[in-house]
């Protein structure tokens, strides 16, 4: 009995070392090149991304098309190939995700996560295993203030420049606006946006009269626009992910809640098809859209209409496929598939995207910044700034006027 | 002033739905004895039922309620037969953990099956009707609609409770099984016919409760918590009971989201519910 159970035993941990996926080996010539990620495919974030697994095949059908990712020291380009699991939106299941990618898959990079909640923990684990990430739509500035040597981000917009270019453009309006009142959505990047933002808005003029937080679960909005519509601010900013603040938006509109304009960091097409023509005349920011050249906005604008996505419905793919084109030019810039090559290649390094140059500080932080938008008629146009502006600001807005 | 009447208006009409969805959970536990933590995802999956139903056919609010209680009826029916009546012949230990575990799982695998079927996302029933203003008050007629709705849902359950053989059979059932038995009433029936009776209940709650907010396949947990929690302090299987506790979790809600932090909203008006506990361990409201 005991010789048997030994025998199945030593089967099965002889059949569990030959099998797993094949795994490329740190300065292989022979290998393909692999870059583990995670997407949130369910759970809350995944109005956001559940496209982007199709979006990243693609991404590697692309650049496999020519021959893949060019590593000098072999001579020749490597296919590009990716390990993707779902991290349902949920911590606890990245970092066990990338603990296995690390450990069973072998990966040689790491791209991704996606947002500042799964930003949090993940990042760690790439200082641990020694394996460079350049995370996607990680926008929170405390992420990457914890000394970590092994992380980089794309995301686009950072928190410090979120709005940038909406504040600018509310010194230029008339009649200018006077006040602001911030609606939060309880998540860490949608309070630094608040913290930050409130400051500036202050900094620049305007009178914060108010600064409300609700909790994602919240239906009930109406204690919350009763305060609001008691303040009369000028300006509405609701800085909230889109899912969670349908019911907002919907109740503001039944409540007759007044403003010059209503702006929301996250105006995306999962949020006007939940809340339809109540979205009407609002401002937001968008990171690029089809149309705009820029370095590989080319192959960009392949991979999105290849694999069905539309930078309204899905705001964040820049910030995703970007992760991606920093990897592939860090790879190529190292001139080798070694992890501690590529890290250096990634320090401090500037590298192109279709929306301009990004370029990492010491600590992996990016420079990146998104247009402001305008829905008008029911379709977004880019409205700042000018020079690139695909439709008329109309200020103050009509809708929020009436 | 004006701010605080319109809160609590808000909350009432919050604490009526909040209470109509207490009501199944009341009458399940109190006649079945079975701790339904699928309870809100039921109402979850209605909503999303209702709200596909709208927007594809255009069908009138009160036709989906018609459709859809006969039907969650009839899938209740059947749940408690092939499921949760097996476990009843078990030990009582056995039973009872059998139940929790076969509940929480059909609440995984709704929750699932829906979002796999109609996505994640939130969605509603967008009825934009004309609203009352008065100085700073602005009452929607859908909100005056649904008030409607849950009083007269709460007024036929009463008198279904009351005066019907169904009522008095459930009522017996509640007091002494074996005794109802004796007397000729199947209890096992009963007790299937009030699962189904109490689901069908919320079926239809969902649809008043989508005409005001959201639903999304994930949310109903949050919602058997708070049921949980008022029938509780309004007493098992007492409808008005569960109406006062409903109303006054909506009204906390509200008030504590004007004075203080929306945020803490949830926490405080479950904290204040425990506080009457401890004034009223029974539950307030009279017995029906």
């Amino acid at each position: 009995m005991k010789n048997c159970v030994t025998r199945i035993l030593a089967t099965a941990g002889l059949a569990l070392l030959m099998s797993g996926p094949a795994t490329a080996k740190q300065n292989s010539c022979s290998d393909p090149i692999l870059l583990g990620t995670t997407i949130s495919e369910t759970g809350p974030f995944s109005t956001l991304a559940d496209r982007w697994r199709k979006l990243t095949e693609v991404f590697a059908e692309e650049i496999n098309k020519t021959g893949g990712v060019m590593v000098k020291s072999c001579g020749k380009k490597l296919p590009l190939k990716f390990v993707i699991y779902d991290d349902q939106s949920v911590p606890a299941t990245a970092l066990q995700l990338f603990e296995k990618m690390a450990t069973v898959d072998n990966v040689d990079f790491f791209v991704g996560p996606d947002w500042s909640s799964l930003g949090g923990p993940v990042p760690p684990l790439a200082d641990k295993h020694k394996i460079p990430m350049v995370m996607a739509n990680v926008a929170t500035p405390a992420v990457y203030e914890r000394g970590l040597k092994y992380i980089w981000g794309t995301p686009f917009p950072v928190v410090p420049n979120w709005s940038a270019r909406y504040f600018d453009m509310i010194t230029k309006v008339s009649p200018q606006p006077q006040s602001i009142y911030f609606i939060t959505h309880d998540n860490p990047v949608m309070k630094g946006i608040s913290a930050t933002w409130s400051k500036k808005a202050e900094a620049q003029g305007l009178k914060v009269l108010g600064n409300e937080t609700f909790s994602p679960e919240m239906k009930d909005f109406t204690a919350l626009i009763a305060k609001v519509r008691a303040a009369k601010a000028d300006v509405i900013y609701i800085a909230s992910y889109d899912n969670a603040s349908v019911p907002l938006v919907q109740q503001m509109r039944q409540l007759r809640v007044r403003a010059m304009d209503v702006h929301h960091t996250m105006l995306t097409g999962a949020l006007f098809r939940q809340v339809g023509k109540d979205i009407e005349g609002m401002t937001g920011e968008l990171s690029w859209y089809p149309g705009v050249k820029g370095d590989y906005s080319d192959l960009v604008e392949t991979v999105m209409k290849r694999s069905d996505v539309t930078m309204f419905d899905y705001i964040w793919t820049l910030g995703r496929l970007t992760s991606y084109l920093t990897m592939v030019q860090a790879i190529e810039k190292a001139g080798v598939v070694d992890r501690e090559r590529v890290k250096e290649a990634l320090f401090k390094g500037t590298f192109k995207s279709p929306a301009g140059d990004v370029t990492f500080d010491e600590k992996g932080f990016p420079n990146t910044g998104a247009f402001t938008v305008q829905m008008q008629n029911g379709k977004v146009n880019v409205v700042w700034p000018p020079e690139v502006a695909t439709g008329k600001l109309v200020w103050p807005s009509p809708t929020w006027q009436q | 002033m004006e701010v605080l009447l319109q809160v609590l208006i808000g909350g009432v009409l919050l604490g009526g739905l909040y209470a109509l969805v207490a009501f199944g959970l009341s009458l399940i536990y109190g006649v079945a004895r079975i701790l339904n933590f699928a309870h809100g995802t039921l109402l979850a999956v209605s909503g999303v039922l209702a709200s596909l139903a709208f927007t594809a056919w255009q069908l009138h609010p009160l036709l989906i309620a018609t459709l859809l209680g006969p039907m969650m009826f009839v899938f209740a029916y059947g749940y408690y037969h092939l499921l949760l009546r097996p476990l009843a012949k078990r030990s009582h230990f056995e039973s009872t953990v059998g139940t929790v575990l076969v509940t929480v799982g059909t609440l995984m695998i709704l929750s699932d099956l829906t979002a796999k079927a109609a996505g994640a996302t939130q969605r509603n029933i967008p009825l934009r009707m004309p609203v009352i203003e008065y100085g700073d008050i602005i009452i929607s007629t859908t909100q005056l609609l649904i008030l409607a709705g849950i009083v007269a849902l709460t007024v036929i359950m009463h008198l279904l409770l009351k005066h019907s053989w169904f009522g008095r059979a459930v009522r017996a059932v509640t007091q002494d099984a074996v005794g109802a038995q004796i007397c000729g009433v199947q209890s096992t029936r009963i007790k299937a016919m009030t699962f189904a009776f109490g689901s069908a209940t919320v079926a239809i709650a969902a649809v008043l409760y989508v005409l005001s907010f959201p639903v999304d396949p994930y949310m109903g947990f949050s919602l058997t918590v708070k049921a949980f929690t008022i029938i509780v302090v309004g007493g098992v299987g007492n409808l008005p009971g569960a109406l006062l506790a409903g109303v006054f979790l909506g009204v906390a809600e509200g008030l504590t989201g004007l004075y203080w932090k929306p945020e803490w909203a949830p926490a405080l008006s479950v904290v204040a519910m425990l506080v009457i506990l401890v004034a009223y361990p029974k539950g307030v409201g009279v017995k029906t």
